[in-house]
């Protein structure tokens, strides 16, 4: 029997206007028109990325056998490093890790299957968080609105992830920059999706923004993309 | 007749913006920029509010913020400060605490009855006889009370904001804008709070009609708007000092939490009124307040005025009131050798009035005594006696009061200085800052235009400095005054009293004095007896003179008098900006949508939504648990249980870390298999529960309860940080949905959907599997909580809907119910199954729980033990029985937490209680004194309303006692079972 379709912890709060399946998950190409969507952009627009493919692994040994598999680990904790063409590799602590595919890359299938129940030093991590971008000159006001965290004062060019709480939620957070305008990552637990999808969108329509779907924001969302 | 003034240069009122209003019924026109008082007082209204306590008429008196004799209604919106509420159009606003309106205030009988209602009088009129005493609460919450709670006004949301700065300053008065400027300079990102709707501060009205002055401020606020490095937010109010410099920073529609790196405070002074005889009269006010009516709001405050003064204020104020066309009856001045300054001079220049060395006896009202008409004024000694045999009457329309100050030292004091009262300037001055947190301006003693400034750059020098930029600096500025800006007595008292220390409260000097005599001498208690500082205002107007009452009282200084505690909020704050958007994280399940559409009653758990029953229209929730029940026992049910904890350790050493935690052995534990496991914490009483399955020789899987996952997870790891084995724990609870697919019909269902064998011998009962259902990769955990057999099906959570959608769908021929949390609990009673945290508290060991199965004491150690051989040695205080009631038994049923009654005394309680349809009667859970727990015993219940009910001791379970069912071993129907 072939396995069905996955499902974003953030589907049924979507109403999205346009589905596609990517990664056979249905996704939102379009929350409303392109032309509504790419409005939202001025100012402040949230996306579903829950399709992209992910894994986590954790142990003493965890760096040394990501080198023997081909990838290089970040050096730092609390850094992320690009991986493959436009996947990301994150340094949780000393020896745990996150990773994350994108559109052609298989990493975290491929990690998932190698590690199987887990190799001498190395845990895996099933991984089904929510993945949420927020993209826009605004995405500082509404995070300055939902989280105590002082982005501002962060430099973008060490690659830093920062793990805080919004409102009330634990969440992995990947800020960067497209063009010079704020392109932030965020995963949390898929339980907590809902809550902090639904707060974050009515903020950012007060705002002038709101959700868009997956074709505003480009599927390619390495957040270092010019 | 209108009282606005010709255009005032700075005014901050729009004329070209005009405003309707009605106060009280009566409409009335301002300006954008106005303040709903100065909008009344510029056309003439003077009495805008009645007092609390004797509900006398009261006007305009500080015009800064705490003018809590002026507080109105708008619509939903209560206690508005009129004297700092921007006028609307349309503004419909009505004075609180009257019975009848403002004017007709039936109330206003309290004011004639005030003699016998001194402070305290309640204490010791209403105690005797006992049983009137609710009569007379309820009779003076009646008659108290500020402004009405409108029950149906909506919730409304407003956001909560956090910002970041270097160096946050509060007040944009000279002192603030230097010490922005300052600290701009050396490159700190500065924020300069105010919470006045423009920056200046003094600056703004303290004029003295002196271009000098606003020549000076227009020089500051050009250097702070030049400077992009300096944030200014007017309008906005700090509203307490907490830890690591976090500042609440609160304006109309929001509240910020400023984290400062440093913080410079120079909020100013509160002017502080004298105490004389009806100083309470509408027209007396502040000279400040006048000064602000006039160059704020080009509001004419009075058309004759006498000021009463002792510093140099005063003078500048009846140079200003001079200045704009007001005629100033006299000057007196409380000191006898009067005024040195320039101003003193130029006051005798413009031929007014000065009588040095008076005081105002008593303020007299006009024949509507809405108003002060006259005043008595007489010499007044040096120990501070009135010397009436000198007194003379002074006609006038308005008395300005500029006797002192009182340092808003309150964020100071929250921020944890120290302080010390310095006898120069006549108030407390900082002696000890902490670290990152600095003073300037009045709050050091500054009160001249140039001192402030000074300290304004001293301080923010400071604050640079200790942020590592900038060069090192000076002390604090010592203020150069010639004469002392605050009066060390300006209270003068009177036989008839009605000489108002606190307009909040009505408290008056007599008040203080019998507190004293009564043993009330000490600030802390003397407050809390009379009240003082306890009103709205919070003591700006009042905290001071009341000290120095009580220093004069009882003989002390006041440096040992001390202050009292200041707590935020430094303004009232509303509860809807304390409230916010009112974030409360909630967690679903991937299968919440599915449970939305089968019309789920949600119950909340932890932060858990989970369905309690589904309604079913037409039926009960008895009726729809019931049948939910029903379909589990008979057919086939499913139930979401992705809210369980869900944690994995792998490892050579995940056999030995589990039999260190849990109280069972699992290190016998064959692959494949699971085993009900125990937490215990280490005083040996039950934390959590659950089921741990071996999936690998080192890989195991267990779940906990919905409500104990975070924190097993973190003991979990706590533990394994200090014992250093070989494992690595993961907490995957979001991340695997889970559901229970229960009932007879579980396994027909289940096989046609995998594609591995599930029946008894290849997946027998406490089995674990893990293979494909329906094409997704699951975990299968064969359970049997609720009675039958049961299949525990775990998926990665992005499968849950499809999963659970197909089981819906698969079962359909079977009639499958989705059961809820409520079905479950009784499922489980019946099977005797205990809940953590429902069958168990914070005491109870597993021997009490008749959970002594799950307890290997033979292993080497396990968390908990030393503590559960301890309780093994001694007689249980406790322990959980099963009971019954009579088939018979037709009345209400007991309910969880019903005392068992032994006798005249308490012998346990009920845990769980339920009606069992299976049983045909009700059965539960309860804890008894072990000498009463025998199979077969009976004991009493007591119920609601005191009926005592009869129990029997049962062996539990109650249904399937052999577990058959649950087996599947030969499956007795669910009848027989029961």
């Amino acid at each position: 029997m072939n396995a069905p379709l996955r499902a974003s912890p953030l589907h049924d709060a979507l109403a999205a206007a346009q589905w596609t399946t990517i990664n056979q998950m249905q996704v939102a190409s379009h929350i409303g028109t392109p032309t509504e969507d790419r409005a939202k952009l001025q100012t402040i627009a949230l996306a579903d990325l829950s399709h992209l493919k992910r894994c986590g692994l954790k142990g003493l040994d965890a760096e040394a056998w990501l080198k023997s598999v081909d990838i290089e680990p970040p050096t730092a904790i609390n850094q992320w490093a690009p991986l493959g063409k436009c996947g990301l590799i994150a340094r949780l602590a000393a020896s745990e890790f996150f990773i994350e595919d994108n559109a052609g890359q298989d990493y975290a299938d491929r990690i998932h299957t190698q590690l199987g129940r887990g190799v001498p030093g190395v845990t895996p991590v099933l991984r089904q968080d929510a993945a949420i971008a927020l993209s826009g000159p605004l995405v500082n006001e509404l995070l300055l609105q939902t989280c105590s965290f002082n982005f501002a004062a962060i430099n973008l060019a060490t690659r830093p992830i920062v793990m805080t709480s919004i409102i009330g939620v634990s969440v992995l957070l990947i800020p960067g920059a497209r063009n010079n305008v704020p392109f932030y990552q965020l995963w949390c637990d898929a339980t907590y999706a809902v809550y902090l999808w639904e707060h974050l969108r009515e903020i950012a329509e007060e705002l002038g923004g709101g959700a868009v779907g997956l074709a505003t924001i480009s599927p390619n969302i390495n957040p270092e993309q010019s | 007749m209108s009282k606005r003034l010709p255009t005032v240069a700075g005014e901050w009122i729009d004329r070209n913006k005009p405003l309707e209003f009605t106060f009280e019924g009566q409409r009335y026109s301002g300006f954008v920029g106005d303040t709903l008082s100065s909008a009344l007082h510029a056309a003439g209204v003077r009495a805008m509010g009645r007092s609390f306590k004797y509900h006398r008429l009261r006007g305009i008196a500080s015009m800064a913020n705490h003018d809590v004799n002026t507080m109105v209604q708008v619509g939903d919106k209560l206690n508005l400060r009129a004297d700092v509420t921007p006028l609307e159009q349309g503004m419909n606003a009505i004075a609180i605490n009257t019975r009848g309106g403002l004017r007709a205030d039936r109330l206003a009988i309290m004011d004639k009855l005030s003699p016998f209602m001194p402070v305290g009088f309640y204490y010791k009129a209403f105690h005797t006889p006992k049983s009137f005493f609710p009569k007379w609460e309820r009779t003076i919450r009646n008659t108290s009370g500020l402004g009405e709670i409108k029950f149906g006004a909506p919730r409304v949301k407003t956001p909560k904001r956090y910002d970041f700065c270097d160096v946050l300053i509060i007040g944009a008065g000279p002192s603030g804008l230097s010490a922005a400027i300052t600290a701009a300079d050396a490159d700190a990102q500065v924020v300069l709070v105010d919470e006045n709707p423009q920056a200046g501060g003094s600056l703004t009205y303290q004029r003295g009609v002196d271009d000098h002055v606003a020549r000076a401020l227009d020089e500051l606020l050009r250097a702070v708007h030049q400077r992009r490095n300096i944030r200014v937010l007017l309008a906005t109010e700090a509203a307490g000092y907490y830890g690591d410099h976090w500042i609440p920073l609160v304006d109309k529609h929001k509240i910020t939490k400023m984290r400062a790196r440093a913080v410079i405070i120079a909020a100013g002074a509160f002017e502080q009124p004298a105490v004389f005889r009806n100083n309470d009269l509408p027209g007396i006010m502040l000279a400040s307040a006048a000064q602000r009516l006039i160059y704020h709001y080009a509001v004419k405050p009075f058309d004759r005025v006498v000021v009463l003064s002792a510093n140099t204020e005063g003078y500048r104020a009846a140079l200003d009131f001079h200045g704009h066309g007001i005629s100033v009856t006299a000057l007196v001045d409380l000191r006898a050798q009067g005024d040195v300054s320039e101003f003193a001079a130029r006051v005798q220049k413009a031929g007014i009035k000065i009588l040095k060395g008076f005081c105002i006896y008593e303020a007299l009202a006009n024949r509507a005594k809405d108003n002060v008409a006259a005043l008595t004024v007489c010499p007044v000694a040096a120990n501070g006696e009135p010397q009436m045999h000198a007194a003379q009457t002074i006609q006038c329309d308005g008395v300005a009061m500029s006797v002192g100050f009182a340092p808003a030292l309150n964020l100071l004091y929250q921020a944890g200085i120290k302080s010390r009262y310095d006898p120069i300037v006549e108030q407390f001055v900082p002696s000890q800052l902490p670290p990152g947190v600095f003073a300037a301006g009045r709050a050091n003693g500054a009160y001249f235009m140039q001192g402030k400034i000074r300290d304004g750059e001293r301080a923010g020098l400071e604050a640079a400095r200790y942020l590592g930029l900038g060069a090192p600096v000076g002390p604090a500025i010592v203020p150069a005054e010639v004469s002392s800006p605050t009066h060390p007595y300006p209270i003068i008292d009177h036989p008839k009293g009605k000489n108002f220390v606190d307009f909040d409260e009505d408290i008056q000097v007599k008040d203080f004095i019998n507190a004293a005599q009564e043993g009330f001498d000490n600030i802390e208690l003397m407050k809390r007896y009379t009240t003082v500082g306890m009103g709205p205002s919070q003591g700006k107007h009042s905290n001071m003179n009341a000290l120095r009452i009580l220093a004069k009282i009882t003989g002390k200084p006041i440096q040992e008098i001390g202050t009292t505690t200041a707590r935020p909020f430094f303004h009232p704050v509303p509860l809807s900006h304390l409230a916010g958007r009112s974030f409360y994280p909630e967690r679903v399940t991937p299968m919440h949508s599915r449970h939305s559409a089968l019309n789920a009653k949600l119950m909340q758990a932890a932060a858990w939504l989970r369905p309690e029953y589904y309604q079913v229209h037409g039926k009960s929730k008895d009726e729809a648990v019931r049948e939910e029940v029903r379909a589990v026992r008979q057919s086939l049910g499913l139930i979401d249980v992705g809210t369980l904890g869900k944690l994995e350790v792998y490892g050579t050493n995940a056999a030995q870390f589990l039999e260190r935690v849990y109280t069972g052995r699992f290190a016998n534990m064959k692959v494949g298999m699971t085993r009900y496991a125990v937490m215990c914490d280490e005083s040996g009483v039950m934390m959590d529960d659950g089921v741990v399955a071996r999936l690998a020789e080192q890989h195991f899987y267990f779940t906990t309860t919905t409500t104990g996952s975070a924190t097993v997870y973190r003991e979990l790891t706590r533990l394994n940080t200090i014992w250093r084995l070989n494992v690595g724990i993961v907490n995957v609870t979001g991340h695997y949905a889970a559901v229970n697919l229960a009932g007879p019909r579980s396994r027909e269902v289940l096989q046609a959907l995998t594609d591995f064998d599930v029946a008894d011998v290849a997946f027998p009962y406490l089995g674990a599997r893990e293979g494909n259902v329906g094409g997704i990769r699951a975990r299968l955990l064969r359970v049997g909580f609720v009675g039958e057999v049961g299949y525990e099906i775990h998926v990665p959570a992005e499968y849950g809907v499809a999963l659970w959608d197909m089981l819906m769908q698969a079962g359909q021929r079977f009639s499958i119910r989705a059961f809820g949390v409520e079905a479950q609990r009784l499922l489980r009673l019946e099977k005797g199954h205990v809940i953590i945290g429902q069958d168990t508290d914070g005491l109870t060991s597993p021997f009490e729980a008749a959970s002594g199965f799950a307890v290997k004491m033979d292993k080497p150690f396990f968390v908990g033990q030393r503590s559960l051989k301890i309780i093994q040695s001694k007689p249980l205080r406790q322990v959980l029985i099963a009971f019954v009631l009579d088939r018979s038994y037709a009345g209400a049923s007991p309910k969880e937490c019903h005392l068992v009654i032994d006798g005249d005394n308490m012998a346990g309680r009920v845990t769980s209680v339920a009606l069992s349809e299976a049983l045909g009667q009700v059965i539960g859970l309860a804890y008894l004194t072990p000498s009463l727990a025998n199979i077969g015993g009976k004991f009493m219940i007591r119920i609601d309303g005191g009926t005592l009910v009869e129990a029997t001791i049962v062996k539990p379970p109650f249904y399937d006692p052999d577990g058959a069912r649950q087996k599947s071993e030969a499956a007795p129907t669910a009848k027989a079972a029961a």
